[in-house]
């Protein structure tokens, strides 16, 4: 198990560096674009997209999710960004970024930007992008990432000043790359309401890698190479690129399997992966993902849990890591998933900085589950069994195999007949509105906002975190406001592990499985591997045929 | 509930009525008239109850950000879009907005709801046209033949066939098709309403009609309508089967019914020939009452369309809708419904003045 | 219902007051032999609800046994002789467990429908006036929404999402009884209509008796004889509404019962991958019970029906006249 995680980490590592080679290589070997690129490209040139994920809003301010970031990343400029193979960020449309004081992190543009619209892109877009953020505080916006931000000044027109609530932010830098990050045209979009997808597209506020040049709404997007883009990018491997949109992945599968779409992105089902993996047409590319599936305990109404008529801390935390002793995470992501999820031993997941494996060591045996080490622990604890579970998992939010996958976990814990669980699944809006009050113990799922260690932390084990599941260690919440200040990365990195090895004896959760980034591409694409890096951001401009 | 309404709706059910109501006992201009007006009732309360109910379902920011806010910034983000007013102040609120006209934009992706209400609607309406025409092509020259063969073998099976094309679910027939024509055979596209490139260049017309094959044909580009009409060709099926079932039954039965009346048997015994009584005597009359049925079937169309759109990915009225339930947008699903609701009116509204004019009984 | 039927014709034989005893006595050639199919299948429906806690080799959530884990999609064949699912499950165990509760939710959800139906039908066909006219526009817009999606709605209504065995066969069961009772009201309310004028009412009238005494005693009997006709076509509708409502992920959680549409659509990565036993049984499981649901109500209608009956014998004589 070791080696196969490992593997696909050094496997990432590798292609990438390679992949980098190679489009530095292609770049300059296209021909310049002499005529200003309105001619239709040439036969092959143009790579389409299939994908299941949806546009809320093209609009930064008015939408929170995957679907709509992954358009907003090929047309809209950022301030820092990261190369494709690397989750570093890096200077964008930003000369400089840094901190010049604790609280002001200044960022230098730079200079004769423009949109491809031709109005200049300054300073002043800069600012009204983050105000505005802050003002439209859209439901469906991502405005809760600025938490940090105190106001945005813009001195002159290539420098802007981000004024913070506190000093050092070591996730700042991310937060810029993140979808609260997008840099839009102050000349079009209001600064007090969401705009609307069809006024994006006539007023041509791009200035990115593509502009669109068609655009119908979650069914098929076209982009056009933009000539003006000058950052850390660089020019697209292609000359223009399609999304299509899919609402079943069944679809998808079929398309790209069939050859009328060239790559498939999010997300296809184990099954359809697999099978697609013997399929000489077509070649499956994975690489290490971010989003992490866990249980979470709540530790008011879990057994021996705190609001309970028997409640225990001690018996509690028992029942916790019994459970985790029992887990055989290999056999759910090889037999569920057809690994194309790999087993998740920490909190932070495999391939971010300071991530440690301290619920490999802790628990179970070589990774693997034990029934001995479970009886134990609970014996130890006066625990009496079998401890009756209800556990809670959601079969529309986290993909159809959440099903299987519980139902393995059920099998798994009751194994011993140390658990007796009573497995339940509520639709998804009545399961968030019951999640804190009402399960003891619960799937979720996270995928980061930015790739930085500190997103699996802070939103979780902090005080007054977003599972409100009452998990309260004061020492824990100390390390991780330490971590998030700590300029020196050695140090930091010594924090992150610390406070993984100290929640995994808590067990406030009991991560499961880490996603892997699966895309399937014709034979003949190529470029794939190098966008399925740890910013989890998959970028157009690398593909070429 | 398709084949029940033939079974309901035949002609000769209520033998004698003449007593119904002898004082409402109106003319047709007054029952038209009041016919036309229970429309607005159908309507309402079609708005209200989806209102409501979709109040208790839940609402679209937590089915949106649910697994990623603390319960207090949920609420804080449920409290600025004004979800925690008393439903009944919303409600209220709402009925203004849809009198002056307003069906607000939705919330799942921020788009005018007509603009929704033209696009797909336009998508389902080819599709529904699609599938009806491939019904009657299918359930007429069936159903006539059945009654012509009563009883034979050709009769029974052509019910069986009937009755398959009902009893089978249409996710599991278009499973069957993609597979057999788009996979194996490798005839048809599987899903979408056009290939790439077809899209690309209706979706840039001007003023499109949203109906791919009058675009394509419209633009003179030969190429894009054969590939809009390869994309059609499953879908319509599929919901065609379901309802040629239907329509094989009505016309068997009703042609059985008018083929034993006696201007029939006169006919016959002038010597008419069989292939004349059947297609003239015995049809002509049948047609009223199916084209009644027929009438409400548009109604079992646009739910039918619903998995159909969902297993081909056709872009129509019914895919949305499903799409908007599951983020719980509101606004979305109301103005679908509220369309929706006022098709169906219509079309009963029509069916049952025509049904009027054949059966003066069934005034009131 | 079985008042109902023994209502009618107190004297007749046994043997002919029984539904479809009587409609087999009827039928005959073709049109017996289709009910007799349909009967066959609809026998085999039942039989595999009641036994399948006898023939499923496994129960409907197993993955496990005394030998280790069950492999996930296996071929057919074996100690898994139609195969196992993605998760594991087995796929013959799981079809026998799923006509149980097809056959729970039908049941179910018919008899609620009747009841409610039959009930509103009678007193909106029979007092007419307002609530006549306020209940018809009522049906008419309930009907005029696109079932499925009506199950969908109130099935989140109802079970608040939650998946239990009972919770979820009640929510399934109920969204379908809230799609079907605009029909049976609409059949019941133009029979009520009907009878209203017919002789026997205006008799029971001058007899003196009691508004309801009239309604539940003289028309409630001659109403409802097409009942056990509505009964079988609504039942194969309710099954198709149980699947698509599964199929469409709002049935049934798996591990609390087994169910059809569930697992057609947990196949449909199956299919495409040439993994056709998932996907297959449970889908030809539907068809077939529809079929011989539809079989039978169909012949049931053609047998009850003069004009459909009738006419068939007379057209032999004729044609053996003309032969």
């Amino acid at each position: 198990m070791t080696r196969k995680k490992n593997g696909l980490r050094l496997a990432a590592a590798v292609v990438g560096i390679s992949a980098l080679a190679l489009t530095a290589c292609t770049s300059p070997a296209e021909t310049p674009n002499a005529s200003g690129g309105s001619d239709a490209p040439a036969a092959g040139s143009t790579i389409t997209v299939g994908t299941t994920d949806k546009v809320t809003s093209l609009d930064p301010a008015g939408s929170y999710d995957n679907g709509s970031f992954m358009v907003m990343n090929q047309i809209y400029p950022f301030l820092l960004n990261s190369k494709p193979g690397s989750a570093e960020p890096e200077n964008d449309m930003a000369e400089s970024a840094e901190f010049t004081t604790p609280t002001d992190y200044t960022v230098k543009l730079k200079a004769g930007l423009k949109w491809a619209n031709g109005t200049d892109l300054d300073s002043k877009d800069v600012k009204a992008s983050f105000d505005r953020q802050v003002k439209i505080a859209d439901p469906n916006g991502p405005s809760s990432l600025l938490g940090n931000l105190e106001s945005v000044e813009a001195p002159d027109a290539t420098t802007v000043v981000f004024k913070l609530k506190s000093g050092n932010d070591q996730t700042w830098p991310q937060v810029l790359t993140s979808p609260v990050g997008p840099i839009v045209d102050d000349e079009l979009f209001p600064a007090d309401k969401v705009l609307a997808d069809d006024a994006i597209i006539a007023g041509k506020p791009f200035a990115g890698q593509y502009t669109i040049e068609s655009y119908a709404k979650n069914s098929l997007i076209s982009f056009k190479t933009f000539d003006g883009y000058q950052g850390l990018l660089g020019k697209p491997a292609n000359a223009a690129s399609n999304i299509k949109y899919y609402a079943d992945s069944n679809n998808l599968k079929l398309d790209v399997q069939q050859g009328n779409i060239d790559v498939a992105w999010r997300s296809l089902s184990p099954t359809d992966v697999e099978d697609l993996s013997k399929d000489s047409k077509v070649k499956v590319h994975k690489g290490a993902g971010g989003e992490l599936r866990y249980i979470v305990f709540n530790f008011n109404i879990m057994p021996h849990g705190v609001k309970t008529e028997d409640a225990d801390p001690k018996k509690s935390q028992a029942v916790r890591q019994a459970a985790a002793n029992l887990l055989d995470r290999q056999a759910i992501a090889t037999k569920v998933y057809k690994d194309t999820y790999i087993p998740a031993y920490s909190f932070v997941p495999a391939g971010f900085t300071g991530a440690i494996e301290p619920l490999k060591e802790m628990y179970g045996e070589n990774g693997g589950p034990s029934e001995a080490k479970a009886k134990a622990v609970l014996e130890a604890a006066g625990v009496s069994t079998p401890v009756e579970l209800k556990l809670q998992y959601n079969p529309d939010h986290y993909g159809p195999s959440s099903g299987d996958e519980y139902a393995m976990v059920k099998s798994q814990l009751e194994a011993g007949g140390l658990f007796k669980v009573d497995l339940q699944s509520t639709e998804w809006v009545t399961y968030q509105k019951s999640r804190v009050t009402d399960y003891p113990a619960y799937q979720l799922g996270w995928f980061p906002d930015y790739s930085d260690a500190d997103n699996f932390l802070t939103p979780f084990f902090a005080k007054d975190n977003f599972l409100g599941n009452g998990y309260d260690n004061a020492e824990v919440d100390k390390l991780i406001n330490e971590q998030r200040v700590e300029t020196d990365r050695a140090k930091r990195t010594a924090l992150i592990e610390e406070i993984q090895t100290k929640v995994a004896g808590d067990l406030s959760t009991l991560p499961i499985l880490q996603g892997a980034q699966v895309a399937v591409a014709g034979a003949d694409v190529t470029g794939v591997e190098t966008t399925l890096d740890a910013s989890f951001k998959f970028r157009l401009g690398v593909l070429a045929k | 509930m398709a084949i029940m309404t033939d079974t309901v709706e035949e002609p000769s059910a209520p033998p004698a009525l003449k007593a119904t109501a002898p004082k409402a006992g109106g003319s047709f201009a007054r029952y038209l008239v009041t016919r036309f007006l229970l429309i607005f009732p159908t309507i309402f309360i079609l708005v209200t109850l989806v209102f409501f109910l979709m109040r208790v379902t839940g609402d679209p920011i937590t089915a949106a950000l649910g697994g990623r806010l603390t319960p207090d910034q949920l609420a804080e983000r449920i409290a600025a879009a004004g979800y925690d007013r008393p439903v009944i102040v919303q409600y209220f609120e709402y009925l203004g907005q849809i009198f002056t006209g307003n069906f607000g934009r939705t919330i799942s992706d921020n788009r005018a709801v007509t603009e929704v209400l033209t696009t797909y609607g336009a998508a389902t309406a080819e599709l529904a046209f699609n599938s009806l025409v491939i019904a009657l092509l299918i359930g007429i020259p069936f159903g006539l033949m059945a009654a012509k063969l009563r009883d034979r073998w050709p009769d029974a099976i052509l019910r069986v066939f009937a009755i398959l094309c009902y009893a089978t679910p249409v996710f599991f027939a278009g499973l069957l098709l993609k597979l057999i024509f788009g996979v194996w055979l490798g005839w048809l596209p599987i899903a979408g309403r056009a290939g790439i490139n077809a899209e690309l260049e209706l979706t840039s017309l001007q003023n499109p009609t949203g109906i791919y094959l009058l675009d394509a044909l419209r633009s003179g580009n030969m190429e894009a309508a054969s590939d809009v009409i390869q994309h059609a060709i499953l879908p319509a099926v599929a919901l065609g089967l379901l309802t040629a079932g239907v329509f094989l039954r009505l016309v068997r039965t009703n042609v059985i019914g008018t083929l034993g009346r006696d201007y029939v048997e006169a006919g016959r015994s002038r010597g008419v020939s069989e292939y004349r009584l059947l297609t003239k005597h015995a049809y002509r009359p049948a047609l009223i009452p199916i084209i009644t049925v027929m009438g409400l079937q548009i109604a079992l169309l646009l739910g039918g369309a619903v998995l159909t759109e969902t297993t081909f990915e056709w872009k129509g009225l019914g895919f949305m809708l499903a799409q908007y339930l599951t983020a719980r947008d509101f606004v979305a699903v109301q103005g679908i419904v509220v369309l929706l609701a006022v098709i169906v009116a219509v079309t009963n509204f029509i069916v049952d003045i025509i049904a009027a004019l054949i059966d003066p009984r069934v005034r009131f | 219902m079985s008042t109902t039927t023994t209502s009618i014709g107190a004297k007749k034989p046994l043997a002919d007051r029984l539904p479809i005893i009587s409609h087999l006595r009827m039928s005959a050639g073709l049109q017996r032999g289709m009910l007799v199919a349909g009967l066959v299948l609809s026998l085999i429906f039942i039989l595999a609800a009641a036994l399948a806690p006898l023939i499923a080799p496994f129960d409907f959530a197993q993955i496990t046994d005394a030998e280790g884990d069950f492999p996930t999609q296996a071929a057919p064949g074996g100690k898994f002789i139609w195969g196992t699912t993605v998760g594991g499950f087995d796929v013959f165990s799981r079809t026998l467990w799923g006509a149980q509760t097809a056959l729970l939710v039908i049941v179910m959800a018919v008899v609620c429908s009747i009841f409610l139906g039959v009930f509103l039908g009678l007193v909106s066909g029979y007092i007419g006036g307002w609530l006549d006219r306020v209940l018809v526009v009522v049906a008419d817009a309930i009907y005029a929404f696109p079932s499925l999606l009506l199950a969908i709605v109130m099935s989140i209504v109802i079970s608040q999402g939650q998946s239990s065995l009972w919770g979820g066969i009640m929510a399934a069961a109920i969204s379908i009884t809230v799609v079907f009772i605009p029909q049976y009201f609409r059949v019941i309310r133009a029979e009520t209509v009907r009878l209203k004028a017919e002789p026997f009412v205006e008799s029971a009238k001058v007899v003196g008796a009691s508004t309801w005494r009239i309604m539940f005693k003289h028309v409630f009997r001659n109403a409802t004889r097409t009942l056990p006709l509505i009964f079988t076509l609504n039942a194969s509708e309710a099954l198709l509404t149980l699947a698509g409502l599964g199929f469409l992920g709002f049935g049934i959680e798996p591990t609390k019962a087994a169910e059809w549409g569930y697992d057609l659509n947990r196949a449909l990565s199956d299919a495409t991958s040439g993994i056709w036993w998932t996907g297959v049984f449970p889908g030809v499981a539907i068809v077939l019970t529809v079929l011989g649901l539809t079989l039978v109500g169909e012949s049931m209608n053609d047998l009850g029906d003069p004009r459909l009956r009738m006419r068939r014998k007379k057209k032999r004589t004729s044609g053996k006249g003309a032969a």
